[in-house]
């Protein structure tokens, strides 16, 4: 199978602090890869650098086989590498959907249109049809998060960098994530980077996950498989997984 | 090695300031820029150039040459107290002329007259530039008393009752304002006087004018020094004051070139204050002044030009006369000496009383447009007025 | 003193003028509220737009084309703001965010000095105007001049165009979107940077409209848009800074204020009363009257 995304020895330097320390991995076409770890083990850092928020110091990051380490953000969104936030970005001021619009419009293929019966499928996908004409700053956070996921699936793209998109949301809305991100996986053979601390959804969602410590890749393999490992337990788990 | 560099730049840097040393250097606080009067400044400055041209191409004073440093004030006292300071202290001039808003010159002589080097205003009117009777003020231009003696006279002539004053908040527009009202009560002329003041870097003055309209006056004093002035002109047009009710410019602004580019559908029928007219005699060197600055500038010399010369001519002679750069002694001989200028008459300083003090005033003039386009030069001489 | 006439006049120029200030108030504010820097040469597209309009009706096209005049004037400012972006402050917006302020400050206000230099250098201090034929017209019991009647439409309807780009166009979109979260924008496949350039193209040539229109009014000199400036961010500290409603409202507020002072209180002030209520919008309500609380980051 095809490598769709894949990062070769990144580093990048904070300061004092190596907050991505020879950072390597792979993630094939239309697989859901997890990455876990503990907090500020470099997990955001690692999505910052391979979405071009942040400029590695060195190594590498390709996409479909080609090099986007020196691309600007839009650019690598442009190429079908979409990403969400821990801290949701929305433009706060503006509708739901103003926000879904926005993100059609921006990445919109050719022959889109103006994006209309895409953003009436996503307010049905995502519920938010009640709250389309309500500024985005006005939603509470699970709906910020959904809205923000919303706005990745509006034009499908190849690869989604997914930071925490799970954290501090109700399990009903958690479940309409979850079902999101099958539905464009199947449909689109499109492939996820997951970073999260769920591991309930990670073992449901992610067959192989990738552990990061302090900055470093600690191990690949299934969930199951790392979570054994006795280093991960100590630096990560602490107890081994039920 | 390194130190050895900065010590010889250092001595270079010495050697050069002692180079220029061997003029002798004459300071030109102007505005050159807004708010202050620009065009103005720029004005005191092409005469004042030539006439150090002049004087130097003559051979110079005390075997030396004259250079001239030219700074820009702004119409701010502060900028013009701080370039009176640099002048007098690095560039070590003799003398420092120009001046064109009173309040930069009234900031300055306070300065002035603990540091010793004398001041020369050649188109600054507020009273008290020589009124203080400070020994380093001198002036060549017509005190606020006799311009404001002028329009009274001019007021009578025409038999207006009711007058509305339109004047900026500054040493000159309120000292022509007080010494108006002042003149109106001392003389009994009996005028219903309106006073409306503005700030002078407003830029409408609608409000005002519109206060003046219904006041509905007989003459309206424009006050305005620069911009402002233009502006009251075209805004008093639009709101129907002008050309209905005339108008009385405080300066000769209206002899500048851009004059009628500005205004040539309402500069017809503009009564100006002017010290000069073609139709004044000139002194042979102004005769030699107008025709250096007509070969240079492709136009007449205005009043600011000329005094700019003037005062180029008489630090010169004063020079000459006290035989020394000292300032105490250039002070004594501009006192006692009798000087040539631009008019054909003769320019001395005495300790006089009151605002004559160190002031020589050349006569007054109100000059008025009666033809759109027309030549300052060929405009109607209203009234002359001479302090008696 | 106080006849209703005179009311009725006073209030009216005060609208009239305080529409233009909105001008060059949403200019700052909008350039703000997309790239967070503020712009102190604002006054100086203001004085180029003016010199355009007077050039151009003096040399090129003849005062009964002065409307083409201003389109062009207009235009021409755009055009300079995208090069002076592209040029001089894009590459500082390459650099680390923390920096960015006070580098563009410091470009900003170099680009002031430069051009006012220019000015002087290549047209000297003296005033211009590009005249006008339009005649005095009457609005209600005032009469105004028609260059003054002309600009206060042309600003309204520059104020509506805006509006409408940024509420129904894709751009517009794009640009009220960068203003919320640049980072936002540039996830979603936008080039903020180039939104950036239309943006500080818009904002300039909103002042120099204002100086193209106001060049018979106010006259063409190397610092006339100083004092334009100056109600610029007046307005934009009481409207709120990055509200566009509040620079409209300010500036009228602005102009309502200014020309009853001067007409009831004491003219001599005239410059002072604007600032009064700076001082009291910053006391009673430091973010203006319509001022929003900051933006996702
Ligand atoms: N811009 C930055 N400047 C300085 N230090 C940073 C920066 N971004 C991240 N760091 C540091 O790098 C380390 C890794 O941070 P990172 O955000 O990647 O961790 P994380 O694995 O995402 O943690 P969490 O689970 O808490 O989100 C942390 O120590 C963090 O403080
Ligand atoms: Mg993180």
């Amino acid at each position: 199978m095809a490598v769709a995304l894949e990062a070769i020895a990144l580093n990048k330097r904070f300061n004092n602090l190596q907050a991505s320390n020879n950072v390597s991995l792979a993630v094939e076409q239309g697989e859901i890869r997890g990455v876990i770890g503990p907090n500020g083990a470099g997990k955001t850092t690692l999505v910052n650098l391979v979405t071009g928020v942040y400029k590695a110091d060195s190594g590498d990051v390709k996409l479909a086989g080609e090099s986007i380490v020196r691309c600007d953000m839009h650019e690598i969104a442009r190429r079908g590498l979409v990403r969400s936030f821990q801290v949701t970005r929305l433009f706060g001021s503006l509708t739901v959907a103003e926000n879904l619009r926005t993100a059609f419009l921006a990445r919109r293929p050719t022959d889109g249109g103006d994006g209309g019966a895409q953003i009436d499928s996503m307010l049905d996908l995502t519920k938010l049809r009640p709250l389309a004409n309500t500024q985005a700053k006005k939603l509470s956070g699970g709906q910020r998060a959904l809205l923000q996921m919303g706005c990745g699936f509006m034009v499908p793209g190849s690869c989604y960098v997914l930071d925490e998109p799970f954290s501090g949301i109700n399990p009903v809305i958690k479940d309409s994530i979850i079902e999101m991100i099958l539905d464009v996986n199947r449909r689109h053979n499109a492939t996820f980077l997951i970073v999260s601390h769920e591991m309930t959804i990670i073992r449901r969602l992610c067959p192989k996950v990738t552990v990061m410590m302090e900055g470093k890749v600690a191990a690949h393999g299934s969930l199951d498989e790392v979570a054994r490992l006795p280093e991960v337990i100590a630096g990560y788990l602490g107890k081994a997984l039920e | 090695m390194r130190k050895f560099g900065l010590l010889l730049a250092a001595g270079l840097a010495a050697i050069g300031v002692s180079a220029q040393a061997q003029n002798i250097g004459i300071g030109l606080d102007i505005p050159l820029s807004a708010p202050g009067d620009a065009a103005g400044g720029q004005m005191i400055r092409r005469g004042a150039e030539i006439g150090i041209d002049m004087v130097n191409a003559a051979g110079g004073v005390l075997g030396k040459k004259l250079e001239l440093f030219v700074t820009d004030s702004q119409s701010a006292p502060a900028m013009g107290v701080a370039n009176y300071r640099r002048l007098v202290g690095e560039n070590k001039v003799v003398a420092v002329t120009g001046f064109f808003h009173s309040s930069v010159a009234l900031g300055i002589n306070e300065v002035a007259k603990e540091m010793g080097v004398p001041t020369l205003a050649v188109q600054a009117s507020a009273s008290d530039i020589t009124a203080k009777h400070y020994d380093i003020a001198f002036r060549t231009h017509a005190v606020d008393p006799v311009r404001v003696a002028a329009w009274m006279e001019f007021i009578k002539k025409k038999g207006f009752k009711k007058i509305s004053i339109i004047a900026e908040t500054t040493d000159y527009g309120i000292g022509l304002t007080d010494e108006t009202i002042a003149q109106n009560k001392s003389g009994k002329a009996g005028l219903d006087i309106q006073k409306i003041t503005f700030d002078n870097k407003a830029t409408d003055f609608t409000p005002q004018l519109l206060q003046i309209k219904s006041f509905k006056p007989d003459l309206v004093l424009n006050i305005g020094v620069g911009t402002p002035v233009d502006l009251i002109m075209d805004q008093a047009t639009t709101i129907g004051l002008l050309p209905t009710t005339p108008m009385l410019i405080s300066y000769d602004a209206p002899t500048r070139p851009q004059y009628w580019q500005l205004h040539p559908k309402n500069g017809e029928g503009i009564y100006f204050i002017a010290y000069y007219s073609p139709k004044s005699p000139l002194s042979d060197l102004g005769q030699a002044f107008a025709k250096a600055y007509k070969e240079k500038y492709k136009e007449d010399p205005v009043y600011g030009a000329l005094n700019g010369f003037g005062a180029i001519e008489i630090l010169a002679q004063g020079l000459k006369a006290a035989n020394s750069t000292d300032p105490k002694a250039l002070i004594k001989a501009l006192e006692s000496g009798t000087f040539k200028s631009w008019p054909d008459a003769p320019v001395t300083f005495p300790r006089a009383d009151g605002v004559y003090w160190h002031n020589w005033v050349p006569p007054v003039l109100i000059v008025h447009y009666t033809k759109p386009n027309q030549d300052w030069k060929e405009a109607d001489i209203a009234v002359t007025y001479s302090k008696k | 003193m106080f006849s209703t006439e005179l009311v009725a006049q006073t209030a009216i120029s005060g609208v009239m003028i305080g529409v233009l200030y909105a001008l060059m108030a949403l200019g700052i504010t909008f350039i703000y509220s997309i790239m967070r820097m503020i712009n102190w040469a604002m006054g100086e597209f203001y004085m180029i737009g003016s010199y355009l309009q007077f050039m151009l009706v003096a040399w090129v096209l003849g005062p009964d084309l002065w409307w083409l005049a201003i389109l062009i004037s207009t235009a021409g400012v755009f055009l300079l703001g995208l090069v002076v972006q592209w040029g001089l402050i894009k590459p500082i917006f390459k650099k680390p965010p923390e920096m960015r302020d006070d580098y563009a400050t410091v470009v900003t206000l170099a680009l002031l000095l430069f051009l006012r230099s220019i000015a002087t250098g290549l047209a000297g201090p003296n005033q211009f105007t590009p005249g006008s034929t339009l005649p005095i017209m009457m609005i209600g019991p005032m009469p105004m001049a028609g260059a003054r009647v002309a600009a206060f439409v042309f600003a309204l309807a520059a104020l509506g165009i805006f509006w409408a780009v940024l509420r129904y166009t894709w751009y517009g979109l794009a640009l009220r979107a960068a203003s919320q979260s640049r980072v936002g924008v540039q996830t979603a496949g936008i080039d903020v940077l180039s939104v950036d350039r239309v943006a500080f193209g818009i904002g300039v040539a909103l002042a120099g409209l204002a100086g193209a229109l106001l060049a018979p009014v106010f006259l063409v000199f190397p610092t006339n848009g100083m004092i334009t400036t100056v109600k610029g961010f007046e307005i934009v500290v009481i409207g709120g800074l990055g509200s566009i409603p509040g620079a409209l409202i300010a500036g009228i507020l602005l102009g309502l204020i200014e020309s009853f002072g001067a007409a009831f209180i004491d003219s001599a002030y005239q410059n002072i009363y604007g600032f009064l209520l700076v001082l009291a919008i910053l006391v009673l309500r430091p973010t203006g009257l319509f001022g929003e609380r900051g933006r996702e980051a």
